[in-house]
C-alpha cells in the first residue's frame, strides 16, 4: 500500500508517493538523498538517526514516513545557514566533540533540541538529553562540554543583542 | 580535526552511504544451527520473488579455502560449502532491487540441514571425542604456543610466597555505531572496485583476491570514511561476498549490516580462560610467573594465533620478571568467530597477571603500588622478550595515576557500611608499531603532492577510524613543509594510487605513518627549498618556511610563497606536481620474531598506560560505583591534545564496560542479547569523573618523540576497577564483567568460608 505525502524538510516542501513500511530515516536518506541522517541499529536504540520532528528530537528509525505528512522535519543538513554554522555545530567542531564522527549529526541535533527548551542547562541535563544517543569514540565528556559551550555562547550573544533570557 | 566541519554538517560520506546508478542491494541468509550439515538449498521461491536478480550459495563460491593477512590456516569460504560452525554462519546471499525485498527473498530459501552436536566451551573443546569444528583439520586446536624464558620451576621453588588463580574474560563487541557495509561494482575488463569502510585497504586486497580466488592485480579498494572500528574492521567476509553477489548479479551491489547481524557475525573480542601462577620474595621482587591460556577462537582461525600471542606475553614486559613461562591453546568453538580488537589480547592478558600481583602483594605484605614500582621495567631495558624499550615512563605513570586517586590516603580504609569503598591500580604496556607479520614487509611509506595554489595532500595507507590520525598526519607535514594545517588534505586509502601499506592497527599510525608523512614531507621541503634558493639567490640550507612562505633566514623580505615555488616546478617540468617522497623502515627488522620462542623485538616502540580507580560497591546489591579514574599515559609526545584526550576518554569508556557491563551472552551458540538495548554500552550519564595526565618520554624512534595511545588506553581499566573491588570489599573476583551477580556470589563465599 502506498501513501501520498507533502511533507517540509529543512524548510523545502517535497510530495511523495511511498510505501506505508517506509521509515522516516529511510525516506529522508534513500528518497530524499539527505545521507548525512545516519542508521546506526534501526531500533530505536542508538540515536545516530535523530531528527526534529516540528523541533521535537525523535528517532527517525521508530517513525514511519506517512506520520509526518503535513509536518515538518530538520535534519543536519538544514542546522547550518549557508556557511554558517549553528552554535551547537560550532561548538561541536571547538571543543573536540567529535571523533568518528557517525553520531555527530543526532548529538548535535539533540543538543540543539535541549538548547531551544532549556538554555541553560546543567550537565546532567545535557547528559539526560543525550542518553538515547550511543558514542563509542569520545566518552562523552566532551561533547556534554561542547553543548554546555553552545549554551554559553547563546546566551552571551542574547545578552549583547538586548534580548532576555529564559523567561520568555 | 581537519574534518570536523564536514562531520558536523554530515557531509561527510562513510561507507554505508555510497550509492552507484543501478545498484542492487544484497542481504545474507545466515546459519539458524550452531553446527550442522547442510542437506539441500533451495533457492528457486526466492528467484521466483518479484525485485530479485540473484541469488548465490557455496556451490557459486570458490572451493579453495581461504584465511586473513598473514595466517596459515585456511578455513574460510565465502558461504558455506558442506556445513555451518556457528549461527551466523554465511549459507547464501540475494541481491534485489531493493533491500526489502532482499530480505524477504532471503526468507524464502529453504536449507535443508542435519544438526550436529556442538561445542561452546574451549575447555571441552579440548576434550578427546568433541565434536570437531573443522574435521579436515583434525583436532579443535587451531594453534598451539609453548616458550619460556629463564627456570620457572626453580623460581617458584625458592620463592617466598606464590599467587594461583584461575581467570576468566568475556565475549565483548565493539560496538561500532557504523554497522558494516560494502558496495562492490565489476567492470567491463573483469576488474572489481569495492568501496568499504576499512582500516587495512591493502590487506583487504590480498586477502579477498585469495578469497575470490583472483590476481590481486583485478582488485582496487577504495577506502570509505570509517565510522568507528577499533580493530572490528579489518577484514570482513561480508565484503567478498559482496563481491561474489555483484560478479553473479552483472550490477554493482551493497550490501550493510544490520545491528543484529553486527552483533551475531562479526570479530569480537575472544573470551580466555587463564591459569596463572606468580612468585615474588619477601622484599617484592617479582621472580617468576607462567600463565597458561585457553582461549575461544570461535567457528574460524582469523587473527587468533597473535591474539592469543599478545595474551600470553606482553603484559611480561611491564616489569623485570627473568622467569616466565608461557603455554597457549586456541580452540576451535561452534560460536561466533572473534578477533582484533582494541588491545588484541592485551586486556585479557591483563586481567590475569595484573589481578594476581595484587594478591601476590597481599600474600607478601607489600603495597601494591610499591610492588609494581619496585620492578617496573626502565627506559633502555632488553626485556625477557627481547623487546627493546626505547622509552620507557612507566614508573612515573604509576606514581602519577595513584597520587591522583589519593592511594596513601584512601588504600585500605574500605570503612564498614553497607557501602565500601576501595582503591585499585594496573599497569599496562602496548605495542606502537608492531611489526608486520608478513615477513617481507614491514614499515610505511607516503608521498605528498604541493599544487601550484600551494595546497598539499597526503597519499599514506595509515587509515584514520575516527581517531583523527589524518590530522596529525597534517599537522606532522605542516610542521616540516612549512604550511599551514588548513592547506593539507589527507587523501582516503585507493589501493590504485595510494602507496602500498599495511594499514591501522597495531597502534601504527602515528608511529609508522607518521614517520613515513615526516620523511615525505622533509623531502619536499628539499625541493621546494632549492627552487626558493635558486630564485632568491640564496643558499637551499638558508631556507626557512613559514605558514605557507619561504624566506632566506634573517632576511624575511626575500620570499616566495609555498605556492610559486610549486608553480615554477610545475611550469619548469611540463605540468609535473612537486611531489615528496617518504619511507620509513624501522631499525632492527632483520629479526623477525622467531616462531617458535616468540624472542624478538616486536615494535618500534613501547607506550604504558596506568589507571587507578577509586570504586564504591554496594555490598546489598552488588553494584559498583566508580567514584574517581585516573588515566596516565606514557604517549611519547602529545601531538594534538584535544585527540589525545579523547582517545583517553573513549577508550576507558571501553574499559569501564569491559569490565562492568558488556557481555554477549551465548547460550547454546546463540547470542541472546544481540542488541543496544540489551548489550550495555556506557551512555553519557555513566560517565565517571576522571583525570588524566600525559607523560613525556619522547621516544626516539616515533616522529617528534611521539608513541601510539589509542589501545593502551583501554588494556588497565577492567582489571583496575577488579583491584579496587578487591580493597572495597576483600573479595577477589575472577570473571569478567564484574556483574552485581558475581559481586554478590563472591561475598557470600567469603561469608561462608
Amino acid at each position: 500500500m502506498r501513501y501520498e505525502i507533502t511533507v517540509k524538510v529543512n524548510g523545502e516542501d517535497y510530495e511523495a508517493y511511498i510505501p506505508a513500511r517506509r521509515t522516516l530515516l529511510d525516506f529522508l536518506r534513500d528518497d530524499l538523498g539527505l545521507r548525512g541522517t545516519k542508521k546506526g541499529c534501526d531500533e530505536g536504540d542508538c540515536g545516530s538517526c535523530v531528527v526534529l520532528l516540528d523541533g521535537t528530537p525523535v528517532n527517525s528509525c521508530m517513525v514511519l514516513a506517512v506520520e509526518v505528512n503535513g509536518r515538518e522535519v530538520t535534519t543536519i543538513e538544514g542546522l547550518a545557514k549557508g556557511d554558517e554554522l549553528h552554535l551547537v555545530q560550532r561548538a561541536f567542531v571547538e571543543q573536540g566533540a567529535i571523533q568518528c564522527g557517525y553520531c555527530t549529526p543526532g548529538m548535535v541535533l539533540a543538543g540543539k533540541a535541549l538548547l531551544d527548551v532549556n538554555p541553560h542547562p546543567t550537565t546532567t541535563e545535557i547528559k539526560e538529553a543525550i542518553s538515547g544517543h550511543l558514542c563509542r569514540c569520545t566518552g562523552y565528556g566532551a561533547i556534554v562540554e561542547a553543548i554546555q559551550a553552545a549554551a554559553e555562547s547563546m546566551d552571551g550573544g542574547q545578552r549583547a543583542s538586548g534580548k532576555t533570557g529564559r523567561s520568555d | 580535526m581537519i574534518d570536523a566541519r564536514e562531520k558536523v554538517t554530515g557531509k561527510l560520506e562513510y561507507g554505508t552511504d555510497v550509492v552507484l546508478p543501478g545498484m542492487l542491494h544484497g542481504k545474507v541468509l545466515r546459519s539458524p544451527l550452531p553446527h550442522a550439515r547442510i542437506l539441500n538449498i533451495d533457492v528457486s521461491k526466492a528467484l521466483r520473488l518479484l525485485g530479485v536478480r540473484t541469488v548465490v550459495t557455496g556451490a557459486d563460491a570458490p572451493a579453495m579455502p581461504y584465511t586473513v593477512a598473514g595466517q596459515v590456516l585456511y578455513d574460510e569460504h565465502l558461504l558455506a560449502r558442506e556445513k555451518v560452525r556457528y549461527i551466523g554462519d554465511e549459507v547464501a546471499a540475494v541481491a534485489a532491487t531493493d533491500p526489502d525485498v532482499a530480505e524477504e527473498a532471503v526468507s524464502l530459501i529453504e536449507v535443508e540441514y542435519e544438526p550436529l552436536p556442538a561445542v561452546f566451551d574451549p575447555e571441552e573443546a579440548m576434550q578427546e571425542g568433541a565434536p570437531l569444528v573443522h574435521e579436515a583439520h583434525g583436532s579443535n586446536i587451531a594453534n598451539y604456543m609453548n616458550f619460556s624464558r629463564g627456570d620457572v620451576e626453580a623460581a617458584f621453588a625458592r620463592a617466598d610466597a606464590i599467587y594461583e588463580g584461575r581467570y576468566v574474560t568475556n565475549l565483548q563487541h565493539h560496538g561500532y555505531i557504523e554497522p558494516h557495509s560494502a558496495v562492490a561494482e565489476w567492470d567491463s575488463s573483469g576488474r572489481l572496485t569495492l568501496y568499504i569502510p576499512m582500516q587495512a585497504p591493502t590487506l583487504a586486497r590480498m586477502t579477498y583476491a585469495s578469497a575470490l580466488g583472483i590476481s590481486p592485480e583485478r582488485i582496487r579498494v577504495v577506502q570509505c570514511h570509517i565510522g568507528g572500528a577499533f580493530g572490528g574492521k579489518l577484514e570482513y567476509k561480508l565484503h567478498p561476498l559482496c563481491a561474489l553477489v555483484a560478479l553473479k548479479a552483472g550490477r554493482p551491489v551493497k550490501m550493510v549490516n544490520t545491528r543484529r547481524e553486527e552483533f551475531t557475525a562479526s570479530l569480537p573480542r575472544m573470551p580466555m580462560v587463564m591459569y596463572i601462577k606468580v612468585a615474588g620474595l619477601a622484599d617484592g621482587t617479582i621472580i617468576g610467573k607462567s600463565l597458561r591460556v585457553v582461549a575461544d577462537n570461535g567457528a574460524y582461525n582469523n587473527y587468533g594465533p597473535g591474539i592469543m600471542l599478545s595474551a600470553l606475553l606482553r603484559h611480561d614486559n611491564l616489569y623485570r620478571i627473568p622467569n616466565l613461562h608461557a603455554e597457549g591453546i586456541l580452540l576451535y568453538t561452534n560460536k561466533v568467530a572473534t578477533g582484533p580488537f582494541r588491545g588484541f589480547g592485551n586486556p585479557q592478558g591483563i586481567f590475569a597477571f595484573e589481578s594476581a600481583l595484587d594478591m601476590l602483594a597481599e600474600k607478601l605484605g607489600v603495597d601494591p603500588v610499591g610492588l609494581r614500582l619496585k620492578n617496573a621495567s626502565q627506559k633502555d631495558d632488553l626485556t625477557s622478550h627481547g623487546w627493546k624499550l626505547s622509552s620507557c615512563g612507566l614508573s612515573e605513570c604509576i606514581r602519577s595515576a595513584a597520587g591522583a586517586v589519593n592511594w596513601t590516603g584512601k588504600r585500605g580504609a574500605h570503612g564498614t557500611g553497607r557501602k565500601r569503598r576501595g582503591v585499585g591500580i594496573a599497569c599496562c604496556l602496548h605495542v606502537s608499531g608492531n611489526r608486520s607479520f608478513l615477513p617481507f614487509f614491514d614499515g610505511s611509506s607516503a608521498y605528498i603532492r604541493i599544487n601550484q595554489e600551494g595546497k598539499a595532500k597526503i597519499f599514506t595507507s595509515e587509515t584514520d577510524l575516527g581517531q583523527g590520525s589524518r590530522t596529525t598526519f597534517a599537522q606532522i607535514a605542516a610542521e616540516e613543509i612549512g604550511l599551514n594545517v588548513e592547506d593539507i588534505a589527507v587523501a582516503l586509502v585507493d589501493t590504485d594510487i595510494s602507496p602500498h601499506g599495511m594499514g591501522t592497527w597495531g597502534d601504527r599510525a602515528t608511529t609508522l605513518g607518521g614517520n613515513a608523512i615526516r620523511a615525505a614531507a622533509i623531502d619536499a621541503r628539499r625541493q621546494l627549498n632549492e627552487i626558493a634558493a635558486a630564485d632568491l639567490e640564496a643558499n637551499p640550507k638558508d631556507i626557512v618556511a613559514e605558514n605557507g612562505r619561504l624566506y632566506v633566514a634573517g632576511a624575511p623580505d626575500r620570499s616566495i610563497t609555498i605556492a610559486e615555488a610549486a608553480k615554477i616546478f610545475s611550469y619548469k617540468q611540463a605540468g609535473a606536481i612537486l611531489t615528496g617522497q617518504g619511507s620509513y623502515v624501522p631499525d632492527d627488522i632483520v629479526s623477525v620474531i622467531d616462531p617458535k620462542t616468540k624472542y624478538g623485538n616486536i615494535s618500534v616502540a613501547y607506550p604504558y598506560a596506568v589507571q587507578a580507580v577509586e570504586v564504591e560497591v554496594d555490598t546489598q546489591t552488588g553494584e559498583i560505583e566508580i567514584l574517581n579514574l585516573a588515566a596516565a599515559h606514557d604517549l611519547g609526545r602529545v601531538i594534538n591534545p584535544s585527540a589525545a584526550r579523547g582517545q583517553v576518554e573513549g577508550a576507558v569508556a571501553q574499559g569501564i564496560g569491559y569490565g562492568l557491563t558488556e557481555e554477549m551472552k551465548v547460550e547454546n551458540g546463540k547470542v541472546r542479547n544481540a542488541s543496544f538495548k540489551r548489550y550495555d554500552v556506557l551512555r553519557a550519564p555513566d560517565m565517571p569523573k576522571m583525570t588524566i595526565e600525559f607523560v613525556e618520554s619522547n621516544d626516539p624512534n616515533g616522529p617528534f618523540g611521539a608513541k601510539g595511545l589509542a589501545e593502551p588506553a583501554l588494556n588497565p581499566t577492567a582489571t583496575a576497577i577488579a583491584n579496587a573491588v578487591h580493597d572495597a570489599i576483600g573479595v577477589r573476583l575472577h570473571e569478567l564483567p564484574l556483574t552485581p551477580e558475581r559481586v554478590l556470589v563472591a561475598l557470600r563465599k567469603k561469608t561462608e568460608v
